[in-house]
């Protein structure tokens, strides 16, 4: 993890200039005394500041009790703020965030995902359900429309489960579509995935994704700027997707149509210098326009989770079959001589066990020992590599 | 004026010995008939005078009752013509009493007096046996079926002059006709045909080992019906009773090939997608036939396409699945018909087909899809051990793999294995691992440590239920039966896994 006033992320995508920008740094003793978390609470219920003042007004007072002093004396913010400032007891804001199992994080504390300072106005404060992650992993954000098509829900979940099993945890916004498709694909597969939510920390919306952001609080973490309560607004989405942008080192767009609010993801993804990553689709496809446009103006093209793993350095680029598949420890060497005749794409059995040497009913059980370890799926009676694994069919 | 003479009525597969009484008497020319005959009997009224008078014979211008004793028994089928033809005959003094006592006269008269195929006729014939009778007279096209039956007197006749000759004792009868034997010619398929297709072909020899069910999942021209066709010729041979049992079945419905008596190769039934639930488990309006369920009797039902077929035919299944017997309930009672088959059911992937092909596009929607899946019943899945997809392979994926192992070598491990099994399961009365319940499989299955552990993983890798559990177990326990270990291994089990179908299947169940 990088030290703090190191120089972020550094892209350099062909032709372009890369993007530099120094973490955003938080007076020292923001939040060091007992009433600045209380304030805290209060400053992170406010309505009308918007968060890159909140970050001049903290340089400006030193604490986040100095800053709510100033919104009360009307300073600064808007007289709604004053309203709420006067309202809100962070004693009940305690006890709500208790209720659901969450916890506020501000800059400085350990918690508060390091990433989130390369924005240009990061959240004052940040609730966190699950997981502790410390440091902030290495996390790849994956977005995409809520309406999507059953190819888009299968790239998302192939490349939440593939990113997931190379240890890079998935970002995404917990919609309906390719955002549940690639928690799930990371939860499936064992991984660690990140929800921001638009929302108040304990309002699960859409609503029928109330299990699915259960589960990314269990296995993963769930993560707001908004504390308990606060309702879903559409002028909300904007605001988390930068958040979303922020925590990925680079941003995989799998499906969009015009005027998707992926294209503002990838927008805040490329202000921060992350790398865009767009999965293709047929030019003819509605749901496929953003990322092709993406592609065509800026973005890399991936087809799978290697590839995506490859944008940010995690495998080495024009990988061989072998590179890209290290062989695991612990195999037979019949299982060895079978999985290494097992390519990327399906191989029937018969040929599998032809080129292996091995008889057909070693090849099935040398298959099954592989699939038990994940290295290989079964798909349609055919066995493939799991780079791009994707778990649907019969 | 007064006659009897014998014949038998087939209720189900059981005969029952049927007393046809004639009188003779005055009043206008008719023949009205008594004793709960059916619609097939009441035909006979009309074929049995034009028959007689073609014999050569004359029919009495006089009233003729017909009386079936016992009267409560509901009877119907063809075989009553000769019977009521004879009983009269010998009511006018044409024909001798003394041997209608003693013979079972059953068979189907044409309007020339000839004697026509009739169905059941092995029925007849045991059932004649059973009740001490000397003999059968039959139609000869049905002489060697009823020649099955030990200790029976066969007399065929192809006339209905021919049968008064007989009863007349004026004629020595033809030679007793010969039995086929159970070891009959070749099957016309074999398993050396099947190029590639390694797995499903593991899968028929352990399916046929444990007598598993078996579900194929694959796209058209994958070879499924091929592979299907070819899994009667793996089981092992059958023995007399068996074979008996199906050739009684067969005889009954009718559909015994001309020229060979006994059914001698394990039945292979494939009924159509549209069958009806009692053309799928047996019934019928009058006579109740046995289904095609019951005509795969100790043989294999395909059920191709499975997911076209009506929901409630297949929920039908069950019966037999669970019992090995289809019981029709009616009105008149219930009839039993065995029906222990191998179930194979085979299906697309998908409406189109070519879900998951690689060189094809699948063009099904979503919720097309989940309906299509959804048609196969969890119940009915639940007794489907093997369930593996077949994938349509390209000519170069078949390089390689023109030498296969022909079906007598299969059939020798399958045969080994199934004793294995005999010897280990006659305690509890089943006779193969399939039969066993789950707690007899976790008894039976005897894992090794390190099956134990991958089983284990297995468990939280693939989420599998405490059904897929006890399933992999009795696969699992199946191939190390073929291979003639005494503890299910590692290996096993890991072949074992290879056949539990792939997660959607229990995403089906509502499991995952």
């Amino acid at each position: 993890m990088r030290e703090r006033g190191e120089p972020s992320v550094v892209h350099e995508p062909a032709g372009r200039q890369p993007v530099v920008r120094e973490p955003a740094v938080w007076p020292e003793e923001f939040v060091a005394r007992p009433r600045d978390r209380d304030a805290l609470l209060v400053l992170a219920s406010l309505e009308g500041i918007i968060p890159r003042d909140l970050h001049a007004l903290a340089w400006r007072e030193g604490s986040a009790a100095g800053c709510l002093r100033a919104i009360r004396r009307g300073a600064v913010g808007t007289d709604n703020d004053r309203t709420i400032a006067a309202a809100v007891r962070p004693d009940e804001v305690r006890k709500a965030l208790a209720a659901c199992g969450a916890r506020a994080r501000a800059p400085g504390d350990d918690e508060y995902p390091e990433a989130l300072l390369h924005l240009a106005d990061p959240p004052v404060c940040v609730f966190i359900r699950g997981q502790r992650l410390v440091p902030w992993p290495t996390a790849v954000t994956v977005v995409g429309s809520r309406t999507c098509t059953p190819y888009g829900h299968e790239i998302a979940e192939g490349i939440g489960a593939g990113l997931a099993d190379a240890g890079v945890a998935v970002v995404s916004g917990a919609a309906l579509g390719i955002d549940a498709a690639s928690h799930e694909g990371a939860l499936r597969a064992g991984g660690r995935t990140a929800a921001v939510l638009g929302s108040g920390i304990d309002v699960a919306y859409p609503r029928s994704n109330a299990r699915l952001i259960d589960a990314i609080a269990t296995d993963g973490q769930v993560l707001s700027e908004y504390p308990p309560g606060v309702p879903a607004r559409p002028y909300r989405f904007p605001a988390r997707n930068r958040l979303v942008a922020a925590l990925g080192l680079a941003v995989v767009v799998v499906e969009g149509a015009e005027g998707s609010g992926s294209l503002i993801t990838a927008d805040f993804a490329q202000q921060l210098g992350r790398h865009i990553l767009a999965v293709p689709g047929p030019v003819t496809a509605p749901q496929s326009a953003v990322p092709n446009e993406l592609i065509r103006d800026l973005a890399t093209l991936v087809r799978g989770p290697q590839d995506v793993l490859e944008a940010i350095g995690m495998a080495p680029v024009g990988a061989t079959e072998d590179d890209d598949h290290p062989v695991p420890p612990g195999l037979s060497v019949e299982e060895r001589a079978v999985l290494h005749r097992v390519s990327g794409a399906s191989a029937a059995v018969e040929a599998v066990a032809d080129a292996a040497g091995v008889s057909p009913a070693r090849t099935l059980a040398a298959l099954a020992a592989l699939e038990l370890r994940g290295l290989v799926a079964s798909d349609g009676g055919r066995y493939r590599r799991t780079s791009s694994r994707s778990r649907r069919g019969w | 004026m007064y006659a009897r003479s014998h014949t038998v009525a087939v209720v189900g597969v059981r005969g029952h010995l049927v007393a046809v009484e004639a009188h003779v008497g005055r009043g206008l020319p008719a023949l009205h008939l008594t004793g709960l005959p059916g619609a097939a009997i009441h035909d006979a009224r009309e074929r049995v005078r034009p028959a007689v008078e073609h014999a050569g014979l004359e029919w009495p211008l006089r009233r003729v009752t017909v009386n079936l004793s016992p009267a409560e028994l509901r009877k119907d089928g063809p075989g009553f013509d000769l019977p009521v033809a004879v009983a009269v005959l010998a009511a006018t003094s044409q024909v001798p009493h003394d041997r209608l006592a003693r013979y079972v006269l059953a068979g189907e008269l044409s309007l020339r007096g000839g004697l026509v195929p009739t169905p059941g006729i092995l029925a007849v014939a045991a059932a004649a046996a059973e009740r001490g009778m000397e003999g059968v007279v039959v139609p000869e096209a049905n002489a060697a079926e009823a020649a099955l039956v030990e200790n029976l007197r066969v007399i065929p006749a192809r006339t209905l002059a021919e049968v008064v000759v007989f009863l007349r004792g004026e004629a020595k009868p033809s030679p007793p006709p010969t039995a086929g034997s159970p070891a009959a010619a070749a099957p016309a398929v074999d398993l050396a045909e099947v190029r590639g297709q390694v797995q499903a072909r593991r899968a028929l020899e352990v399916a046929a080992a444990g007598g598993h069910n078996l579900l194929m999942v694959g796209p058209p021209g994958a070879g499924k019906t091929m592979l299907a066709r070819r899994l009667p010729t793996v089981l092992p041979a059958m023995t007399r009773p068996e074979a008996l049992a199906v050739t009684l079945l067969h005889s009954v419905a009718g559909v015994l090939t001309p020229g060979e008596p006994m059914v001698s190769a394990r039945p292979f039934r494939a009924p159509h997608h549209s069958t009806s639930a009692s053309g799928l488990l047996g019934g019928g309006s009058s006579r109740l036939r046995p289904g095609e369920a019951s005509l795969a009797h100790h043989g294999v039902l395909f059920l191709d396409e499975v997911n076209e077929f009506r929901r409630d035919v297949l929920e039908g299944l069950r019966q037999p699945l669970e019992d090995g017997r289809v019981v029709v309930v009616r009105a008149a009672g219930a009839v039993e018909f065995p029906a222990r088959f191998t179930l194979v059911a085979a299906a697309n992937p998908c409406p189109c087909g070519f879900n998951g092909d690689p060189r094809r596009t699948c063009s099904c929607k979503p919720p097309v899809l989940d309906a299509y899946r959804h048609r196969l019943s969890g119940p009915l899945l639940d007794r489907i051990d093997i369930r593996l997809r077949v994938p349509r392979l390209s000519r170069s994926e078949l390089l390689g793999s023109e030498h296969a192992e022909p079906s007598a070598g299969v059939r020798d491990r399958v045969e080994a294995a199934r004793d294995r099994q005999r010897w280990r399961l006659e305690d509890a009365g089943l006779r193969c691992n399939a039969e066993m319940s789950g707690a007899q499989a976790r008894r039976a299955a005897r894992l090794t440590s390190k099956a134990e552990f991958r089983l284990g993983r297995a468990v939280e890798r693939f989420g599998l239920t405490g059904r897929g559990f006890d399933r992999i177990l009795k696969v699992a326990r199946t191939i190390a039966d073929l291979e003639a270990s005494a503890r299910t291994t590692e290996d096993h089990l890991l072949e074992a896994l290879t056949f539990r179908g792939e997660d959607g299947l229990a995403r089906e169940a509502g499991v995952a």
